[in-house]
């Protein structure tokens, strides 16, 4: 199915991004998996998701992106898990946040972005992410995936020139 | 099997459960699923009969972040230790009279006309109200005096090359034929002849949900086995009801246990399948010039789970002359059988306010839904009419 931007990410900075555009004119999908934790600063917690799907914008809800596939530094296409067909766009935005919502994955030694493979940083010294005191600030929340200057996302060290992160899923 | 140690606790199912939201004694879907699951299993005597509240509507599962089946583990733990609650007496009667569609349907039908004019009748209400616990406010579908299938047989598909299987379900072959018929002849004139089931049962659906989880069983075995003889022939088994849909390729193996892995793929939504099938180029339908209708989209609960709401929005957007409106996704609180209940009929109706008020702002000629309960509850309601996408399709094409 083809649209004109594809999100990623149906929390506070998919939303954000997505009302910019429908308010611009474009066709946009929004695949969100699960609700985020900013929902639960509504009344409703789907209240902007459905605001957005009254102007014409296509909202997954619950359908998780599986797969991006890239070709020659840009994303061609993005596979979901409820959908047979492939999401088809000229850009696309990430905007999945970080642990909790499942926008970076990881195990014992590795930190890394599920969709697209991207570029994350993170201290490969495991002994690093923490730290002791409870109340500090935690180095793994500031782990995120690189962008270049304009935010496109790095995958390999390139920048894919129609991939843009927004919001927690960046590394500042 | 269950993956309740995936729950983090984050409480956001509880802030989408539309039961919770109504009823203070239902424990909502953290507590009844996963956090209910660890106690059952130490000691089933921990089950919670509160769980016969959960509509199933899976919109827990659709909020989980961490991908909890959270609507599975209450549905397979109503199943394991709830089967002692089945309700005996009158109440038994009703709701095994409410879950066999299939066999009631095709007592019921031979007499439609003497049958649809009873239910009808206040004193029968009043009766079945008092006595069998079926709320008096509600309104019956009405069996059709000819079944699908009766209507079907007298339609000559032998001139097709292409075929496809359709799975009319209980409702349009006891109550609304129209909409198979619509179907039908949509297909026909796209070039597809259409085949039935060698073998159809109901779904199983309401078995399911009252109680009778072994007979669902039984009846999902018999369909399985012909959509598999229909993906052998090649063709895939389109449906016109998302619960039957959603039924038989995700509660099969998640709750009945049933393995459908080979063909589930095979079965689908009509939407969906002309869907890819229009945009694809394989089929071309002549839409009329002169069609106007002012329609709103209500996406079923199930139909939200499957994620292919997409499909039937996508395909009335095609329809020259049709102003669509796609509403909040609330749930209209019928539940299926639930809803008949004369203990729930008011959870029901409270649970359906939201998405009513919605309807009435937007004044539409027709509401949109691909549930046939869902039509029932927002007819009865608000009294605004009900069409499943493929009839207003049908409406608009030039047959």
């Amino acid at each position: 199915m083809r649209f004109d931007v594809v999100i990623i990410g149906g929390g506070w900075a998919g939303c954000s991004a997505a009302e910019k555009l429908v308010e611009a004119g474009r066709k946009v999908c929004i695949v969100s998996e699960g609700l985020s934790l900013s929902a639960v600063k509504y009344d409703s917690p789907y209240a902007r998701l459905a605001a957005l799907q009254k102007q014409g914008a296509v909202v997954l809800r619950g359908d998780r992106a599986v797969c991006g596939k890239i070709e020659d530094g840009k994303v061609v296409e993005v596979r979901t898990r409820n959908q047979d067909e492939p999401l088809v766009a000229d850009e696309y935005i990430l905007a999945t946040g970080k642990f909790f919502s499942r926008g970076l994955l990881s195990d014992k030694d590795h930190v890394w972005e599920p969709v697209f493979g991207a570029d994350v940083d993170y201290d490969p010294d495991r002994t690093k992410w923490y730290d002791p005191d409870f109340d500090a600030p935690q180095p793994f929340m500031k782990f995120g995936v690189k962008t270049d200057a304009e935010g496109h996302v790095l995958v390999e060290g390139r920048a894919i020139v129609n991939l843009t992160a927004v919001g927690d899923i960046r590394n500042d | 099997m269950t993956n309740l140690e995936q729950c983090l606790k984050c409480n956001l199912c509880t802030l989408v459960c539309p039961m919770m939201e109504v009823n203070p004694d239902y424990p909502g879907p953290k507590k009844a699923g996963p956090d209910g699951e660890r106690y059952r299993l130490k000691d089933p005597a921990f089950f919670d009969y509160a769980l016969k509240y959960c509509l199933n509507c899976k919109r827990c599962e659709v909020a989980c972040p961490s991908d909890v089946r959270i609507g599975d583990m209450i549905q397979l733990a109503r199943i394991k230790y709830g089967s002692q609650a089945r309700r005996k007496g009158l109440t038994g009667l009703r709701d095994w009279t409410l879950a066999n569609t299939d066999l009631v349907g095709s007592l019921a039908s031979p007499f439609a006309p003497v049958v649809n004019e009873v239910l009808q009748l206040k004193p029968v209400k009043s009766v079945m109200d008092g006595m069998l616990g079926v709320d008096k406010h509600r309104t019956f579908p009405k069996y059709s005096k000819q079944k699908f299938v009766n209507w079907f047989r007298k339609q000559d598909q032998s001139a097709f090359d292409k075929f496809v299987s359709y799975f009319h379900g209980c409702y349009v072959n006891y109550n609304y034929p129209k909409q198979g018929q619509d179907l039908v002849k949509i297909l026909n004139s796209a070039g597809y002849g259409v085949h039935l089931l060698e073998k159809e049962k109901c779904c199983g659906v309401a078995l399911m949900s009252n109680g009778f989880a072994a007979r669902a069983k039984k009846q999902g075995a018999v369909n399985l086995a012909s959509i598999r003889k229909a993906a052998d022939a090649g063709e895939p088994v389109l449906t016109t009801s998302s619960t039957c849909t959603f039924t038989m390729r995700d509660e099969y193996p998640d709750v009945l246990g049933l393995q459908n892995s080979d063909v589930r793929d095979n079965i689908m939504l009509a939407t969906k399948w002309l869907y890819e099938k229009i945009s694809s180029g394989e089929v071309k339908l002549k839409f009329r010039k002169d069609f106007r209708m002012k329609v709103v989209y209500h996406t079923a609960c199930h139909m939200q789970k499957m994620g292919w709401q997409l499909y039937s929005i996508e395909l009335l957007r095609m329809i020259p002359g049709l102003t669509l409106t796609v509403l909040d996704q609330n749930c209209c609180g019928i539940s299926g059988t639930f809803g008949f209940k004369k203990e729930n009929y008011g959870f029901s109706q409270k649970i359906g306010s939201k998405l009513f008020e919605d309807i009435r702002t937007n004044n539409p000629e027709y509401v949109a839904t691909d549930c046939e309960t869902c039509k029932w509850q927002i007819e009865m309601s608000t009294g605004i009419p009900v069409l499943n996408p493929i009839e207003i399709l049908a409406e608009a094409i030039e047959l």
